[in-house]
Order: C-alpha cells, then sequence, then structure tokens
C-alpha cells in the first residue's frame, strides 16, 4: 500500500520564491521559513529577496481528539485500555471472555461518545456543526468496523457459526426497520398496511432475519386471516434456525432446511402466494430465488446488508472463514465494487480476515491513531497478530506492529497540555522504546508551576528516571534564581542532590553576606537537617549560620567552637577567609575568656597562613593584637586551672 | 491535515535559523540582517517578540539555546568570524505595572577564527556547559564554562584541525553512560577528490583528547548539515546528512576492537536510507523529538517529512512548499479527498479565538500516510 | 459498604471540585474548577436526582472562564465563593440567578497577582483559609496575604513569611494562621504580630518532605492534619508541644485534599495523586456501642490518641484506585465528590456515615 505523500501549501510568496527551510520545535510541530542555503565562502551580502518581511510558520497536525466533545473519548478509552493491560499482565485464564468484555466496553466508549455528538449537532447553530458531523461520519464507521471486527476477531464463536452475530451487527446498523416496526405497531393498528412503510418494513425486518417481527405484522394486517397470510405465517413458523446449542447437528440442520425449501418452493409454484404480490416475494426471497433478490437488492444502503439478508435465506451455517467469497459476490452482485467507500474495503477486509489490510485502512481514518491504537493493541493480546510473526516473506512483527502504534499515540497526547499523563500511560506499554521516549518526552513538558512539576516529578519517580528528577530540579532552582527567590532555588539544588550545583548556590548566601553582611533566609538555614551534607559548601553554610546563630543568643563558647572548628575544618572558600577571621574580634574582645589557648593557636595558624589576602590587609594587624591579648589571658586562666 | 500559524518575525531579509527552546515555549531567530530575536509564547498561545538585538556585524548563520538547567542562555554564530554566548537578564526593578525587563547580555564574545564561524552547539547537558563551533577554513574549536553560574568565563579547551572548510556540526546526543562523547563535523568542500566529507570525532576519557574515529568515504560531494538521531536505546547512532541528497547514515560501534590507547571503537558505517526526492540540494536536515520524523530542506524550495514506519524503513510522509498565489484561497477546502478515504475535516472553524491558525491546502489528491 | 458511584468525563482536569451549600436541602449543585487546560473554567454543575439514584447525569449550568489553573475555592455561603489563580490572583465570585431564571456568575472583587516575584513574575496562589469574612493567602513566593471580603484592598502582606514555596495554609485561631512549605516546616504566624517572624516553627518530619494540605478539626481547632508528599497524614494537637502526635502512612503518592466530615468529626476523607480516595473512621461503632462519643471530652477524640491508634480506625476506599490523580474531595452529608486528573468528576452517594 505505497501511496504518495501529500503536498501542503504555506500561503505565503516570499516561501515560494526563496524556498522553505523547517525546523522540529517540541513536541509535535515544524516551524518552516523562507530561507536558502548561503555558502560559507560566498561574500555576506544582502540576499536577492530582501528587504522583505519574512515570517514563521508553526505547522502541526490538526488533531480531532483534543476537541472537548472528543476528549471524553480519549480519556474514557485510557480507562479501558488500562484494564486490558492488566488483565494480560495477571494471566487470567479466561482472558478471552474478558477481553470481549473490554471491547465491548470500547464500543460502548464510542457509543456514548456519537450519542453525545449527535445531542450536540442537534443543538448547534453555527457552523461547528459541520464538523460535528463530520465527527459523527468517522465515528460512526469506527463503531461499525469495531463491532464486526469484534465479531470475527475478539469473540470466540463457537463452530464459527457467525449468522445470528452478523445479524445483530446489522441490526445494529441498520435499525431503521426496527424503528419503523416500532412506530407502526405504536400506532393505529387498524388498516396498518395502509401505511405506506408498511410492506417495506415487513420485507426488511424479514432480510434481517426478525422473523418474530413479520409475523407479528403480518397478523395485524386487515386481511391477516386469508389463507396466503396463513400459509406465510406458517411457513415462517416452521422455517429452521441453526443454532449451535439447540444440540442439531449441521447435517441434520441442512436436511431440515432442504426440506423446508423443498415445501416453500412447491407452495410457490403452486402459486400459493400471488394473490398478494408482496406475499409472494417474500417467499422468493425465502427460498433464495436470484430474482426476487434482484427486486430488493437495491433497497439495501450497503452490500453488508445484502450480505447478512442474503446469507440468512441461502447458507445459514456459513462460517466466518468462508464470509470473504460470499462478501465479494454480493459486492459484484450489487455492482458496486468500483463505488466503493473506505468503509467498505476495511469491512470487506475484515471479512476476508485480512488483519493487516483491516489495520493499514483504519489508520486512514482521520481519528488521529485513536482507533487504530486501541484495535490493534485488542487483536495483540487476542492473539490475533500471531500470523505476522509466522510470515517469513514479510518483515511485519505483531508486537512491534502495536508498539508502533502506541508510540504514535502516546506521542501525539503528550504533546497537548492537559492529555500529557494520558500519553504517559501507552508509552508505559511500549515494552522497548517505551521508556527511552519517555526520558525524552517528560523533561520536555513545561514546568509551569511548582505543583505541576511535582507531578511531572512523581511521573518520574514512578518510573525510575533520577537523572530526568535531578534535571527537573535544577531548572527550578535556576528559575527560582531568576526570580530572586535564593532560599527557594536552594530548596531545589538540595532536592537535585547535584552537590556541585548545590555548592554554586549556597556560595551565593556566603557571597551575598560577604557583601551585605546579611544572612538571607534565615528560616531555611535554620532547619536544613540532614540535608546540608550533599554539599561541603552547604555544610560551611549551615555551620556558619549555626555560629551566628549561637552568637545571638550569647552562647558565646558554642559560638567560638563553632568558628574554630569552620577555621581548622577546610570547608572554608577562599573569598569567605576575611569575614570568617574577622569574625573572631568580638569573641576575642568579649570582656569574659571565651576561647581558649588551643583555640587562639588555632587562630592564629590560620591567620599565618592567610595572611597575603589582600581583603585581608587591614584587618589582621587588629586580630593579630586581639589574638596575642586573648592568648596571654587563657595561658593565665589554664595555668591557674591547673593549680 | 495540517494547520499552521503565521509568526512574522519582522527581520528585514531571508531567515537564517530557528531555535526552539527545550519547551517550545520561545523561539529565536537570524538573519542576513545581523540581527537576533526572541518570541515568547503566551499563555493563549501567541507569540511576542520580547527582545531584539543586533548580534553580530555580519549574517547570523545559526542561534541555538543552552540547556535550561544553564538558565536562559543563546548562542549564535557569524560570518563576522565571531560566535557569541548571550544570557537573559531580568531586571529586578519593573516599571510600574510591568513585568519585569528582560534584556540579553553578551556574556562572552569567541573571537579565536579567522574565518566565518558557520556553525554553533552545545554540547549534551550531562557533560557541563560545553560549546562546539566550526569554521569554514577548517577548525574545530570546544570551549566550556567550568562555572555555570558564570557564563562570562569560558575556555577553549580543544581545538581540532580538519582541513577542509567546515559548514555544520553535530553533537551525538545519546543518553547512554557507555558512549563517549560523539562529535559529526560536515565539510561543503566541493572537490569529490578532497575524499569524504563528514568527519567522527570522539573524546577519549584515556587520554582527555579528541580523536577523529572516522572520515565517512561514502558521502564525497559537499554537506550542508547534519544531525544526530535522538537515541532510543538503539545500539547504533543515526546521522541524518543533507548533501545532493539525503541520507541517513548508521554508525555502529564494532566490538572487540577499541583502540588500545584512547580506548575507542572503530565504527560501522551504513547507508540506512537515501531519498532524492527533493531532486537537487538538501541543505538543512532535522530530526523531531523522538527521532521518528526527520524533515529535510533541499532547493526544490520544499520541506520534506520522512517518517521511520514499523518495519524500520524510512518513508516520506508530507511536504511543506511555499505558494503565494494561495493567500487569497484561505477559506478554500484544503483537504479534497480520494473517493476512498473518509470526508475530512471542512474548513471553517477550529480557529482559536487567541491563536490563528489556518488551515493548509493541499496540491496533490492521494491519500495521506498518517503521520503519526 | 454499599456505594453508588457515578463517574462523568468533562474533557478538564480537575483541580477543585465544591458542594454549593443549600441551608435548606440537600445540596444537588456543586462547582469544579480546572487546571493544565489551555483555557480553564469554573464551571456551576446541577444535577437532577432520580428515582433511584441510578441515573445521575450532572449538567453545566454555568460557565466563568478563567485566567490560570484554578488553586483552590471555597464557598462563604450558597451564592458566594472565593476562588485562587495559578497567577496569583483570587477571585470572589457571586453565583445569582437572573430574574429569566437563568444562572450568572459575576466577579464580585479581585485581589490581582497579589502573589508574585521579586522580578514581577507571576505566582502561583497555592491555598488560602477562610475565617468569616476574613481570608489568608499563601503562594510560591512564600508570601502571605491577609484579605476581607469587604475590602478590596491587601490588608497586609507578610513579604517574606517563607523562604520557600508555601503549599498550604489553615486558620487555627482568628488570630493565628499556620503554613506548610515545600521542605515540611510548619509556621504559625499571630496575624496581629509586625514583621515576618513566625510564633512557632517545626518540621513535619526530618526528611525534607513537602506538606500539600492541611486540615482542622471541625470541633477542635487546634488539631491539625497535615498531609505530605509521601502520601502520610501528620496528625497535632497544636495546644501542647511541636511534636506530631500521630503519623500515619497512608496514601502511596501525595496526598492532596483531606476533608473532615464535618458533622461527624471522628470520620475524615483523603485523596490522593495516586488515584485512593479513603474513609478514615475512628471510633468504630462495634467498642462504643455505635454511639458517637461526645466530642467535647479530649479523650474522645480518637485521632489524638496516641496509643494504639492503628486499632482505632477502619479505612474504607470510596472507589476502585484510579489510574490517575484524585485532586480535590468535598462532601455534603454522605455524599461525596471528587475531581481527578483523567478529566472525570464522580459523585458518590450513601457513603456509610456512622453517626
Amino acid at each position: 500500500m505505497e501511496v504518495p505523500c501529500k503536498t501542503f501549501v504555506i500561503p505565503n510568496e516570499l516561501c515560494r520564491r526563496a524556498g522553505l527551510a523547517g525546523v522540529w520545535a517540541p513536541l509535535n510541530e515544524v516551524a518552516v521559513f523562507p530561507s536558502h542555503l548561503v555558502k560559507a565562502h560566498n561574500p555576506d551580502a544582502p540576499s536577492p529577496y530582501g528587504p522583505s518581511n519574512a515570517s514563521v510558520y508553526k505547522v502541526r497536525q490538526q488533531v480531532i481528539l483534543f476537541e472537548p466533545i472528543l476528549r471524553k473519548l480519549v480519556n474514557e478509552a485510557n480507562g479501558t485500555f488500562l484494564s486490558v493491560q492488566e488483565l494480560i499482565s495477571n494471566n487470567v485464564l479466561d482472558s478471552k471472555v474478558e477481553l470481549q468484555k473490554l471491547s465491548c466496553q470500547y464500543r460502548s466508549i464510542i457509543r456514548a461518545c456519537l450519542e453525545n455528538l449527535q445531542d450536540e449537532a442537534m443543538r448547534d447553530k453555527t457552523n461547528y456543526k459541520e464538523e460535528l458531523q463530520n465527527y459523527i461520519t468517522i465515528f460512526y464507521s469506527v463503531e461499525c468496523v469495531w463491532h464486526l471486527c469484534e465479531i470475527l476477531f475478539v469473540e470466540n464463536i463457537p463452530g464459527g457459526v457467525v449468522l445470528p452475530h452478523l445479524l445483530e451487527w446489522i441490526r445494529f446498523h441498520f435499525p431503521k426497520y426496527e424503528r419503523k416496526a416500532a412506530t407502526l405497531l405504536a400506532g393505529d393498528l387498524v388498516g396498518i398496511e395502509t401505511h405506506p412503510d408498511y410492506w417495506q418494513t415487513v420485507i426488511g425486518s424479514l432480510m434481517q432475519g426478525r422473523i418474530e417481527v413479520v409475523r407479528a405484522l403480518l397478523r395485524l394486517h386487515s386481511a391477516g386471516d386469508s389463507k396466503p397470510f396463513k400459509l406465510v405465517d406458517q411457513a415462517l413458523k416452521a422455517m429452521p434456525t441453526y443454532n449451535i446449542y439447540s444440540g442439531v447437528s449441521a447435517t441434520e440442520f441442512n436436511l431440515k432446511w432442504k426440506h423446508w425449501l423443498v415445501d416453500t418452493q412447491s407452495k410457490i409454484d403452486a402459486k400459493l402466494f400471488i394473490s398478494e404480490k408482496h406475499l409472494h416475494l417474500m417467499m422468493r426471497l425465502s427460498v433464495g430465488e436470484e430474482t426476487a433478490w434482484n427486486e430488493v437488492q437495491s433497497h439495501c444502503e450497503a452490500w453488508y446488508e445484502l450480505l447478512a439478508a442474503w446469507l440468512v435465506f441461502t447458507e445459514p451455517t456459513v462460517k466466518s472463514f468462508e464470509l470473504g467469497q460470499f462478501a465479494r459476490r454480493c459486492i459484484a452482485r450489487m455492482n458496486v465494487g468500483l463505488r466503493m467507500r473506505h468503509l467498505d474495503y476495511v469491512l470487506l477486509a475484515a471479512m476476508e480476515a485480512d488483519i493487516i489490510q483491516v489495520i493499514k485502512e483504519i489508520q486512514q481514518m482521520s481519528e488521529n491513531g485513536w482507533f487504530v491504537s486501541h484495535l490493534t493493541d485488542l487483536l495483540y493480546h487476542a492473539g490475533r497478530l500471531v500470523v505476522l510473526d509466522n510470515n517469513p516473506e514479510s518483515h511485519l512483527v505483531g508486537s512491534r506492529l502495536r508498539e508502533c502504534f502506541l508510540l504514535d499515540y502516546g506521542t501525539l497526547l503528550m504533546g497537548h497540555t492537559s492529555l500529557w499523563q494520558v500519553g504517559l500511560s501507552y508509552l508505559d506499554h511500549c515494552p522497548t522504546e517505551g521508556l527511552k521516549t519517555i526520558e525524552l518526552l517528560l523533561p520536555r513538558l513545561p514546568l509551569k508551576s511548582e505543583a505541576r512539576t511535582q507531578k511531572i516529578i512523581r511521573e518520574a519517580h514512578k518510573r525510575d528516571l533520577p537523572q530526568i528528577i535531578q534535571s527537573i530540579c535544577k531548572i527550578q532552582a535556576m528559575n527560582s534564581l531568576k526570580r530572586g527567590h535564593l532560599g527557594n532555588a536552594l530548596t531545589w539544588g538540595i532536592k537535585s542532590q547535584d552537590g556541585t550545583f548545590t555548592s554554586l548556590l549556597a556560595d551565593k548566601f556566603l557571597r551575598e553576606y560577604c557583601k551585605n553582611g546579611k544572612l538571607l533566609n534565615i528560616d531555611l538555614l535554620d532547619s536544613l537537617g540532614s540535608s546540608m551534607l550533599i554539599s561541603d559548601r552547604l555544610i560551611f553554610l549551615g555551620k556558619y549560620f549555626e555560629f551566628h546563630k549561637e552568637y545571638r543568643s550569647r552562647n558565646y563558647k558554642e559560638s567560638a567552637n563553632l568558628l574554630i572548628s569552620l577555621l581548622s575544618s577546610k570547608l572554608t572558600p577562599k573569598y569567605f577567609w576575611a569575614t570568617l577571621l574577622d569574625d573572631t574580634i568580638p569573641l576575642l574582645e568579649c570582656n569574659e575568656l571565651i576561647m581558649s589557648s588551643l583555640d587562639t593557636f588555632t587562630l592564629l595558624h590560620c591567620l599565618q597562613e592567610k595572611s597575603d589576602l589582600p581583603e585581608l590587609q587591614d584587618k589582621i594587624e587588629l586580630i593579630r593584637l586581639g589574638a596575642a591579648r586573648n592568648l596571654s589571658r587563657a595561658l593565665m586562666y589554664e595555668a591557674q586551672l591547673v593549680k | 491535515m495540517f494547520e499552521a500559524q503565521e509568526i512574522n518575525a519582522e527581520h528585514k531579509d531571508l531567515i537564517h535559523d530557528v531555535a526552539y527552546d527545550f519547551y517550545g515555549e520561545r523561539m529565536a531567530t537570524c538573519s542576513s540582517d545581523q540581527y537576533v530575536k526572541v518570541w515568547d509564547q503566551t499563555s493563549d498561545g501567541k507569540w511576542n517578540l520580547t527582545s531584539s538585538w543586533k548580534a553580530h556585524s555580519g549574517s547570523v548563520w545559526k542561534v541555538t539555546w543552552a540547556h535550561p538547567e544553564f538558565g536562559q542562555v543563546l548562542a549564535t554564530c557569524s560570518f563576522d568570524r565571531t560566535a557569541a554566548v548571550w544570557e537573559e537578564l531580568v531586571g529586578e526593578t519593573p516599571g510600574p505595572g510591568e513585568r519585569g525587563t528582560r534584556h540579553w547580555v553578551r556574556r562572552t564574545n569567541l573571537v579565536d577564527s579567522r574565518t566565518s564561524v558557520t556553525d554553533v552547539k552545545f554540547g549534551p547537558r550531562t557533560q557541563g556547559l560545553q560549546l562546539a563551533t566550526c569554521s569554514a577554513d577548517g577548525i574545530i574549536r570546544i570551549y566550556e564554562a567550568p562555572d555555570v553560574m558564570n557564563l562570562s568565563q569560558w575556555t577553549l579547551q580543544h581545538e581540532i584541525q580538519c582541513k577542509l572548510s567546515c559548514s555544520c556540526l553535530s553533537w551525538n546526543p545519546s543518553l547512554s553512560k557507555n558512549h563517549p562523547l560523539m562529535l559529526a563535523v560536515g565539510s561543503d568542500d566541493n572537490n569529490p577528490s578532497n575524499g569524504g566529507k563528514i568527519f567522527i570525532y570522539e573524546y577519549s576519557d584515556n587520554i582527555r583528547r579528541w580523536m577523529k574515529t572516522e572520515t565517512i568515504s561514502s558521502v564525497t560531494e559537499a554537506v550542508h548539515d547534519i544531525s544526530f538521531s535522538p537515541n532510543l536505546g538503539r545500539s547504533f547512532h543515526l546521522l541524518a546528512v543533507a548533501t545532493k541528497d539525503l541520507r541517513i547514515l548508521s554508525l555502529s560501534p564494532i566490538a572487540d576492537n577499541a583502540n588500545v590507547q584512547s580506548g575507542l571503537y572503530k565504527l560501522d558505517i551504513q547507508t540506512a536510507a537515501q531519498f532524492d526526492d527533493h531532486g537537487c540540494m538538501v541543505w538543512r536536515v532535522c530530526w523531531n523529538i523522538t527521532g521518528t520524523i526527520l524533515a529535510s530542506s533541499g532547493d526544490d524550495g520544499c520541506v520534506r517529512m520522512f517518517k521511520m514506519n514499523c518495519i524500520n524503513a524510512w518513508k516520506p510522509v508530507a511536504v511543506l512548499k511555499g505558494d503565494g498565489s494561495h493567500v487569497a484561497n484561505e477559506g478554500h477546502r484544503s483537504s479534497v479527498c480520494s473517493a476512498a478515504s473518509l470526508p475530512t475535516p471542512p474548513v471553517a472553524a477550529v480557529v482559536s479565538q487567541t491563536a490563528r491558525y489556518i488551515k493548509l491546502g493541499t496540491i496533490s489528491q492521494s491519500r495521506e500516510v498518517p503521520w503519526h | 459498604m454499599v456505594q453508588n458511584v457515578h463517574g462523568t468525563f468533562i474533557s478538564e482536569k480537575i483541580n477543585k471540585i465544591r458542594w454549593r451549600p443549600d441551608p435548606f436541602n440537600d445540596s444537588h449543585s456543586f462547582i469544579t474548577g480546572s487546571w493544565d487546560n489551555d483555557q480553564n473554567n469554573i464551571k456551576l454543575w446541577n444535577f437532577e436526582k432520580g428515582e433511584d439514584d441510578a441515573d445521575i447525569y450532572p449538567f453545566v449550568i454555568q460557565n466563568y472562564e478563567f485566567e490560570g489553573d484554578v488553586t483552590e475555592a471555597k464557598f462563604i455561603n450558597s451564592d458566594y465563593c472565593v476562588v485562587s489563580s495559578s497567577l496569583g490572583s483570587v477571585y470572589y465570585l457571586k453565583i445569582t440567578n437572573t430574574l429569566t431564571g437563568d444562572v450568572q456568575i459575576t466577579n464580585e472583587k479581585l485581589w490581582s497577582n497579589i502573589h508574585k516575584f521579586k522580578n514581577q513574575d507571576p505566582s502561583l496562589c497555592t491555598s488560602f483559609t477562610v475565617y468569616e469574612n476574613d481570608v489568608v493567602t499563601a503562594g510560591e513566593d512564600g508570601r502571605v496575604n491577609v484579605l476581607n471580603l469587604q475590602n478590596k484592598d491587601v490588608l497586609r502582606t507578610i513579604e517574606e513569611a517563607d523562604s520557600c514555596s508555601l503549599n498550604c495554609i489553615t486558620f487555627v485561631k482568628h488570630s493565628e494562621v499556620l503554613t506548610g512549605n515545600s521542605r515540611g516546616q510548619m509556621k504559625i504566624f499571630d496575624l496581629r504580630v509586625k514583621g515576618n517572624q513566625p510564633t512557632n516553627s517545626f518540621m513535619l518530619s526530618g526528611d525534607q518532605i513537602a506538606a500539600t494540605c492541611l486540615a482542622y478539626h471541625p470541633n477542635q481547632r487546634h488539631m491539625v492534619v497535615a498531609g505530605d508528599e509521601d502520601g502520610s497524614l501528620t496528625v497535632w494537637d497544636l495546644r501542647q508541644n511541636s511534636f506530631p502526635v500521630n503519623l500515619l502512612s497512608a496514601h502511596s503518592e501525595s496526598v492532596s485534599e483531606i476533608q473532615f466530615h464535618p458533622d461527624h468529626p471522628d470520620q475524615m476523607f483523603s485523596c490522593s495523586f495516586s488515584g485512593e480516595l479513603w474513609h478514615w473512621i475512628t471510633n468504630k461503632p462495634g467498642s462504643h456501642g455505635g454511639k458517637l462519643l461526645n466530642v467535647s471530652e479530649m479523650e474522645s477524640n480518637s485521632w489524638l490518641s496516641t496509643e494504639s491508634i492503628k486499632n482505632k480506625f477502619e479505612v474504607f476506599m470510596l472507589m476502585p484506585k484510579l489510574h490517575k490523580a484524585i485532586n480535590s474531595i468535598d462532601l455534603s452529608r454522605d455524599r461525596v465528590l471528587c475531581g481527578c486528573d483523567n478529566e472525570a468528576i464522580y459523585l458518590i452517594n450513601k457513603v456509610n456515615i456512622y453517626s
């Protein structure tokens, strides 16, 4: 199925003259702009196209699924999709039956969506109505195909006796006769046959195999007691129906069927129904008379409507695998081969059990992959794609096919502001490339608020993607920094668990202190706890804050201990030495003795080591003096203690 | 079906490059008019010009965003022989009722090149803030900012002589830690007898040097753009090449064949796909984020998109083409499909209240291969 | 437990859902506030109660287009509600029935961009708390704003109430609010005291786990429950000290909201990003003869009883775990509403409230 790709027109003259260049924009958009190749060696001159007004065009796929009315379908189906995955991963024994239930669930979601669309289309007076009608057309086809695929590929039909299911399908999708019958029965029953729809309804019901309805309508005919009517009623009552559970074997049934045909044919030949042409026609249809069928087939809206009817009276025991040939016959019979719509092709492919063709066709259904992703997934789990794997000719593999659709669908949803969480749950179920795709897409989600960021981080956490969490935290820290929210930046830095990065943030606090003598965000510094351990600089900052805190609460001894431990810690950044050494002065000059001789030696040692720091030059003498005085005080005091 | 939003870029000449930030919320453009412009998307989808400045004294060839972990940072390169790194500053003292004033400051001007700087790209996020440039005289330079909070300090870490004039470069974005840093450089040298026009360099941690591991001999015509595909956990790398046609090359490290000194592997290079759809010179290639669709631009004036299908074969999926005669036809029904396909949405509606999107008309009437 | 769960898909993710109080009858009306959408909305819903509750279809009566995400919403009475936005604004909305029978939502007052960062970027208003006409708001900018519904000005701003993002705030007395931040630091501010210093502060846990939501006991305001990022609930008696009385590890992910039943404070509801909706019951009917104890007695408050608290609880899941986050819950008698990230709202009828 190789088809040439479409060319789309960018309505811009400059783009035509100069030519287009394109770049991708996250996530699913292409930006195109007028440009042309300039070789590096050419002289740098204005292009022949300027001066001109160049525009950038952001091109994206139109996604109908993002319409509010269809988003219900996206979200609700997501629940069912996840149930399918759960079912499979739980290895339930009876998964086939459960799968069919879930298939029904999908269909009821489509049905709800269609009803919703119909309500809306009725109500809408704007030109959006046309759009809604269009969606109805699309999803009606989706429902129709899904139903048939469910019957043929998901449901476990005993003995492959497909006709009752096929009839159910036809009745569901061509409800007109049922509705008309209901209208007729609800109206005036006297002279019911004078209603213009009467015979159409009777014959239509017959063709849908609703024998009881036909008999009921015939009984209401004012001539219902006459001979031909009685005979028809008897014949229809006697008509055998094939049922796998009736205990009648196929051969036995065929004998009965043949017998009934001969019997009915003889009544037709005896012209017993000729007085009422409609009855005559009905009986001729019942025995499968070609000319009779030629008369009615024009009333069929579609070849598959004819197919079901025709099978009722000619091939009641038809098996699923035989459907294709009969379908082709009906198409030929109705001469619609050249007028096949897309839906016709899909249904035909399904009846011919050509699953790959079905999948290829439904890709075209302009609902942005919702259908093909979910159906392919279902068929894969129903074991229907195994045929692919066994075919050495094709490179297609069932699991790969399923994953491709899910990847595309998930990626599409990831590009939507609100539906990204839904998108993730599809990518989660792509065993080979899902996680890598998430790794590429998840960090691209705009962070916007912290609330949203937390949700994105949780998703990364659930999938064990620590490097993404780290990156997001660092981006948040940078954003907070840009906003002048230093405390929050440090919080995000700590959350990032990146020591180097956190150190750079801690530096900002220390440098600010050097500059303005103010420690910022003390509520934060006061409650760092063990989180400070991720970076040396943060430990220094935390401890330095503690020193300040102790000093302010006049616990000079504790503050001196902290200061001395910082001085000897090797954690002090170069730019902070002057400040740190300067901080010793008030402690040295205190009335009571704070620093021991040992402390003072440590200080003097540091002072010696850092003596050539330029920013220390105007203070160093002062500190030295203070230290010397303190040392003498301390030594005297300590000497007294020893005594 | 596609729809498009027009943003009048207000450049006075053709645009050479458009770059989106990591999230697709900001857009930078550059042009022969020597200006760089930055656009921000508002919450209702419109694009506003928030900064515009004369960045160079020659045509600005490329503009590129650093990863947001490093803040709001751009790099540009120009015919004026320089590359520059720009950082956005947000003033804390806005005018009354205004958002903070934003402006871009040149943090560094990289003036080592003696000729036009043809491409500039930031290295992978995990490597810190690295910047690679290449120039028309065939020199590749790798710079680094050791302190990511101080972008005015850049050091020239490596200088690699490539001999042929360089037109483009691409970092391998591979997420895996097992791959060494890899750079591909393309040359637009016109002489096929000068041999292969794509060079692969890898960084050896052992000897702390960039080593040329490969010259791709299958491409001997001038190369105008190259781009590594994001790696989805594959064992091989994919490189898109814009030359006289469009190529996709696969590069697989050959196991058990590491160079003793550098610890680097030789590469097995195969052509994974080759397209002559443009029918002429191709000069721009770009991968989408997941590396599933490749967009190429050529001298036929078209942007063509190629998608990898589920049997790992590349297929053209859509073409974009400029045509001013369709302007008046904006309302024309764009989606005339073949009889076999379902009716597609009509043209009316879906003009969102805020950001205006126009539906794009089509030329061919064939059935469309789904983009997704 | 027999419950009826009615789900409705509504095409937007719901961040807040609140019953519209009806002073005389069972409420049949509620509002939803969306988030993360291109166009966010506040919607007023109604539903008709069927004969047997079998089919309940809520329908929208009025839509109010909202700028930014809806971050919190609270009814003051049946006609007025306060709503906050991700752009740092607070709205005082009025619901009126017009003469023609239509319902209108109008903006009575707007405190615009009262949360913002130093560079003037808008900041999310994360939470607010209401006491009579007083409203106190908290934001990601670490600010606290004091408003009065009768006054269009911001009465007071505590500029740097917190260095980090504030996630939740609640009145503990008319003059005191409790805040929780993104590192789990809890602070009590006395609104009468000037300056940005709290009167008390303590940590949720030692691990810098963010507090996500707060609720107080309807009869005993000093009893406060906080939910956190890891899904745990922490209970304090603020009269005693700053150490939690109880720590309950509950959900597997962030707790999004906690609510006590206003008439039955022995029962509590919590929901989580994990998609869980839980009903907590202390004071099991069996052990006390099914009678509600007199809550004025300190001992009767099982939430504060330290010993063997596990034995005093029963926890019920009100509906099967959802695949997406539940962001908000609200209750009215025996009916619970919840709003979720799967773009659906759920109404649960006949929740078994022991009384």
